[in-house]
């Protein structure tokens, strides 16, 4: 018995596939009204630090929820560490943080980090070992013995992060695990994802906090109304809104009337401030500084002068409220779907 | 193995971090505590020094160790065990299965490679810990105070944790599936405690009409053997006297067994919590000398409810002896398949959830 337990705990699961998460026609409807997921694909790779974004409502706490099992899908084909979804050995290899996560207040960080090691089948000495080191590691080490009673939140998220990591997965999931931490601990915890990362793990990342998502993620998807609306590395999300943007002095240029590829904004509207005069900013979309060089060299010939030149491409945040934002009526989507 | 361990530690400490359960444990110490310090001598009964006389409990009717039994039985797990530290149980472990369910709380086991069927019937068998716990407390404690008081070493007494740990095992089922049903540890504590009342409230009820029914057959044996010893011509109106006794006990005689009929069909479905604890009565004092069977007793007088013709005595042993001859597997069987259906019931719920 033990000796199995100890097998499930110590071998890692082979990724053949590469693939940490790989999910396809996600469905959920709650009742017969909410439709919370419609055939979301999601797929993750291994070692890599995945972020899940959508707006309240949008279906990714149920998604991350059907695949530890606390949600039943109406249909969910695919693998979680190439597994079917809810396999026992899956699970015990699997580190999870859920966003308004509840320990009991009358244990011990000490205590609360051993028992999700027990309950993921990890032998006594090897989890009271790495309690210990996991504890050390999210700067709990001098409070591990003291009653999370007395702990701040962001301090029993700290021990969350622990008690995640105790199975030593190979996938870990957190829901919000910024939810109530300071700035530095944000901080800290960013570097920790980064350590775990590096180790060789899988995170997928499920944050409200762009800025947080757009510093440690390689990939990202966007959940809408439980569909997914993008999914990729955050270039090859905002390729499409790649532009360059010269402004130059005077009016714009003939030439450029002709060029479906060049919008010319009037003077002084989007300048920044200091600069006098008349002048004209020119936007050429999916362009490069690369692509750029012609179009500069024909402006100096001309005896342009150049004000500044710049590639210019959406943030996160700008790609996720287009991603949130109906194109039809330029309202942000309501939470949730309704048939 | 390891998560059932688990559970079972991490309910431990649950239980040892609140207040009541130390409290409840204390009061069970001082309850044995207080049996230790009453005695039984020749006159009466004694407690620290005083003597108080008493016709019906004294050295010439009763052995200190039954007296001890006795104080065990009826006092200690009857209303101890049985009532006051049932109560106690029950609102220290209602809030067991709705913390379980709780937002969060929840996410964090179902996320573990655990079923959910092991998972919540581990953690309904760790509800019964608070009650297995007070149990053994209490029987060891009462053990060495019957042993050094009333000089008999009863290992029998131990015999009161399975089955005081059975008897709440019956009330923590509806209260886990009330529970699991409605989240709330308010709701589960005062439903519970609503069913505990309707199947006492039927039990007592089948009791009294079944004394009833028992106390009509022995009045109408009683009147048929009297007219039959009645064959003196003179004594033609204390015959005219038995005849219409008679008529008017057989005539209802099917009012009884009806009514009896209808609330024993009830009772068999429903879990027997009183008839599960006096399953003691018939191991611990199985023999012992009641003071309720002395000669007094037998010629005492005329009850307000029962036979006018048999004395109380023998109506009393009848009473009992109908009792007993529902065997232990009809106690505890039907009993567990209600306990069983409620159980299934809760864990089909659980299972089938969405958190």
């Amino acid at each position: 018995m033990v000796s199995s337990q100890n097998a499930i705990n110590n071998s890692a699961i082979d990724l053949a596939n590469d693939l940490a998460i790989d999910l396809t026609d996600v469905h959920k409807t709650y009742g017969r009204k909410i439709r919370a997921l419609q055939g979301v694909t999601l797929q993750v790779r291994a070692g890599e630090i995945f972020g899940l974004l959508g707006p309240n409502g949008a279906g990714k706490s149920t998604l991350v929820k059907i695949m530890m099992t606390i949600v039943r899908p109406d249909t969910a084909k695919g693998t979680v560490l190439n597994r079917g979804v809810g396999d026992p050995v899956a699970l015990a290899r699997i580190g999870y943080l859920p966003e308004h996560h509840r320990f009991p207040t009358y244990l011990t960080g000490r205590q609360v980090v051993e028992f999700s090691g027990a309950m993921s089948k990890v032998d006594r000495p090897t989890r009271k070992k790495r309690a210990s080191e996991l504890l050390d590691r999210v700067g709990m080490g001098d409070w591990k013995d003291r009653p999370l009673s007395s702990y701040s939140k962001g301090m029993r998220q700290r021990v969350g992060l622990a008690a995640a990591l105790v199975n030593d997965p190979q996938l870990v999931v957190l829901d919000e695990p910024t939810d109530g931490v300071d700035p530095v601990g944000r901080r800290e915890i960013r570097d920790l994802l980064i350590g775990i990362r590096d180790e060789g793990r899988t995170v997928l990342l499920n944050s409200h906090l762009l800025s947080e998502i757009e510093n440690v993620c390689s990939r990202v998807a966007i959940l809408v109304q439980g569909r997914l609306v993008a999914q990729g590395t955050i270039d090859e999300l905002t390729s499409s809104s790649r532009r360059y943007e010269i402004v130059v002095e005077g009016s714009a240029p003939a030439w450029c009337a002709e060029s479906a590829s060049v919008r010319m904004i009037p003077a002084g509207q989007m300048l920044s401030a200091g600069i006098q005069g008349e002048s004209c900013r020119l936007v050429f979309l999916g362009l490069d500084a690369l692509g750029a060089q012609p179009i500069l060299d024909r402006l100096r010939s001309e005896q342009r002068t150049v004000i500044a030149a710049q590639t210019v491409r959406e943030s996160l945040e700008d790609l996720f409220m287009r991603a949130v934002t109906d194109p039809t009526t330029g309202l942000i989507y309501r939470p949730g779907a309704v048939t | 193995m390891m998560q059932t361990v688990a559970i079972f530690v991490g309910a431990y400490r649950e239980l040892s971090a609140r207040k009541i359960f130390w409290l409840a444990l204390a009061i069970s110490l001082l309850v044995v505590g207080l049996f230790a310090c009453l005695g039984i001598n020749e006159t009466g009964i004694s407690f620290l020094g005083w003597t108080f006389e008493s016709p019906m409990f004294s050295t010439n009717t009763t052995s200190p160790e039954t007296f001890y039994k006795l104080l065990f039985v009826n006092l200690g797990v009857d209303w101890w065990l049985g009532v006051l530290s049932t109560l106690l149980a029950l609102v220290t472990t209602c809030g067991i299965i709705p913390d379980l369910v709780a937002p969060g709380s929840i996410d964090l086991l179902l996320a573990k490679p655990i079923t959910r069927t092991r998972l919540f019937l581990t953690k309904y068998c760790t509800g019964l810990l608070f009650a297995a716990l007070q149990v053994f407390v209490f029987s060891t404690a009462s053990f060495f105070v019957i042993g050094l008081r009333g000089g008999a070493w009863e290992w029998a007494l131990f015999a009161a944790v399975p089955i005081v740990t059975f008897f709440y095992s019956l009330l923590f089922s509806m209260c886990a599936f009330i529970g699991v049903l409605t989240r709330s540890s308010v709701a589960s504590l005062i439903l519970t405690l609503l069913a505990w009342t309707i199947i006492f409230t039927i039990n007592i009820s089948e009791s009294i009409v079944n004394s009833g029914r028992i106390a009509n057959q022995m009045e109408a044996i009683k009147i048929e053997s009297e007219l039959a010893n009645t064959e003196d011509p003179v004594d033609e109106d204390k015959r005219e006297e038995l005849t219409g006794d008679l008529e008017k006990t057989l005539a209802n005689r099917p009012t009884w067994d009806r009514a009896h009929f209808w609330f024993f069909g009830v009772k068999t479905f429903l879990p027997k919590t009183t008839d599960t604890l006096k399953l003691l009565d018939r191991w611990l004092l199985d023999g012992a000398s009641m003071p309720s069977r002395n000669e007094e007793s037998e010629r005492g007088p005329q009850q307000a409810f029962g036979p006018k013709r048999v004395k109380r005595g023998e109506f009393q042993r009848a009473v009992k002896a109908d009792e007993q001859s529902h065997s232990i597997w009809w106690v505890l069987g039907t009993s567990l398949v209600f306990e069983g259906i409620v159980l299934g019931l809760a864990t089909v719920i659980f299972v089938r959830r969405d958190y």
